[in-house]
């Protein structure tokens, strides 16, 4: 027994908001997948570049500058959150037990505090850092964590349509 | 083309990227990320063509060209690995040629902005109209390269011929 969702309460609140019939029409769910897609670039075009000139590419881009890219990332994860929420409210039961949707979200939490740790521990370090400098070992690391992690998630996007029900991974759940 | 998709879909390869159980989604993986580093880099470039971040060098956004190459090839021959699986299923559905006409079309885009407005830019100048026109292009495009290639799951016609 799950104590935590109940896969049924959430999909019956889908239907009640309209949410469900929505993302069930002709368009509604390939047009939530291209928002999803495109925010996921928009990240990776930002965010994602910007640990690329962390880890050392593009040498001779301001880390600073580059940096003023990143409410573009933001925007993109917010076009992925709010279309993941109506993917997972209009098929609960294909997600929340996915192994694949369940390592997306751990990704994800790796990738948030790893950026809270830039911004607590590297962020002044990279952004007083000249054109051509290679940013500290931290900021480096960090950069490489962070691509990895938004890698990873697009990998376990794509591996959620792998796990079908009746493949069940509930870690929290009690017997 | 139905002999042609017909002869495609029974050679080894295509047989076993249906039915092997990791082969399509080994493939899937590597396009989504392959696109991901492509029209990621893409839309940086295009970004910066737009005026965003215009206080570092435009020509060194040059940097990013291998990233995007790196994808745009990861991206390519995941795809025809994906297209040998299912050959009919792509090549008979129009929005097929409609992701390669805008993605194609919007790398050639970013490669006029390396030739042109790199060097207008050079010196941390605005973008001229015409540069902020052809990056506002270049965005639709990639944008509408991502459209075309998500809505091919939801609008084929026949997957496969034999």
């Amino acid at each position: 027994m799950d104590p935590i969702f109940d896969p049924i309460a959430i999909e019956q609140w889908a239907r009640d908001t309209g949410i469900f019939g929505m993302m069930n029409s002709k368009w509604g769910w390939p047009i939530a997948e291209i928002i999803h897609f495109f925010g996921l670039c928009l990240l990776i075009g930002t965010v994602g570049m910007f640990d690329l000139r962390m880890m050392g590419v593009a040498r001779g881009v301001t880390m600073k500058e580059l940096h003023r890219l990143v409410p573009f990332g933001i925007a993109g994860y917010a076009m992925c959150v709010v279309t993941g929420l109506l993917f997972v409210v209009t098929a609960p039961g294909q997600y929340l037990y996915n192994p694949a949707m369940q390592s997306k979200i751990v990704l994800m939490a790796i990738a948030g505090a790893n950026m809270a740790m830039f911004y607590a521990t590297a962020a002044a370090g990279v952004n007083a850092a000249g054109p051509d400098d290679l940013p500290p070992v931290r900021a480096r690391v960090i950069g490489f964590v962070s691509l990895f992690c938004w890698l990873g998630v697009i990998v376990a996007g794509r591996l959620v349509t792998f796990f079908r029900p009746p493949e069940h991974w509930c870690l929290w759940c009690v017997s | 083309m139905d002999p042609i998709f017909s002869a495609i879909e029974q050679t080894p390869f295509s047989v076993w990227m249906r039915e092997d159980l990791y082969a399509y989604f080994i493939a899937l993986i590597f396009h989504s990320v392959g696109m991901a580093l492509l029209i990621g880099g893409g839309v940086v470039v295009s970004l910066r063509g737009l005026g965003v971040a215009r206080n570092t060098s435009f020509e060194k956004f040059r940097g990013f060209f291998p990233v995007m190459w790196f994808g745009a090839v990861m991206a390519v021959v995941s795809g025809l690995a994906l297209l040998i699986g299912y050959p009919a299923k792509a090549l008979t559905n129009p929005l097929f040629a409609v992701k390669f006409a805008c993605l194609i079309g919007a790398a050639l885009l970013v490669r006029e902005m390396a030739l042109r407005l790199f060097p207008v830019m050079a010196q941390g100048e605005p973008a001229p109209p015409w540069g902020r026109r052809l990056a506002i292009a270049a965005l639709v495009l990639w944008l509408c390269g991502v459209a075309a290639g998500k809505l091919l799951l939801h609008t084929y016609t026949i997957l496969l011929v034999s």
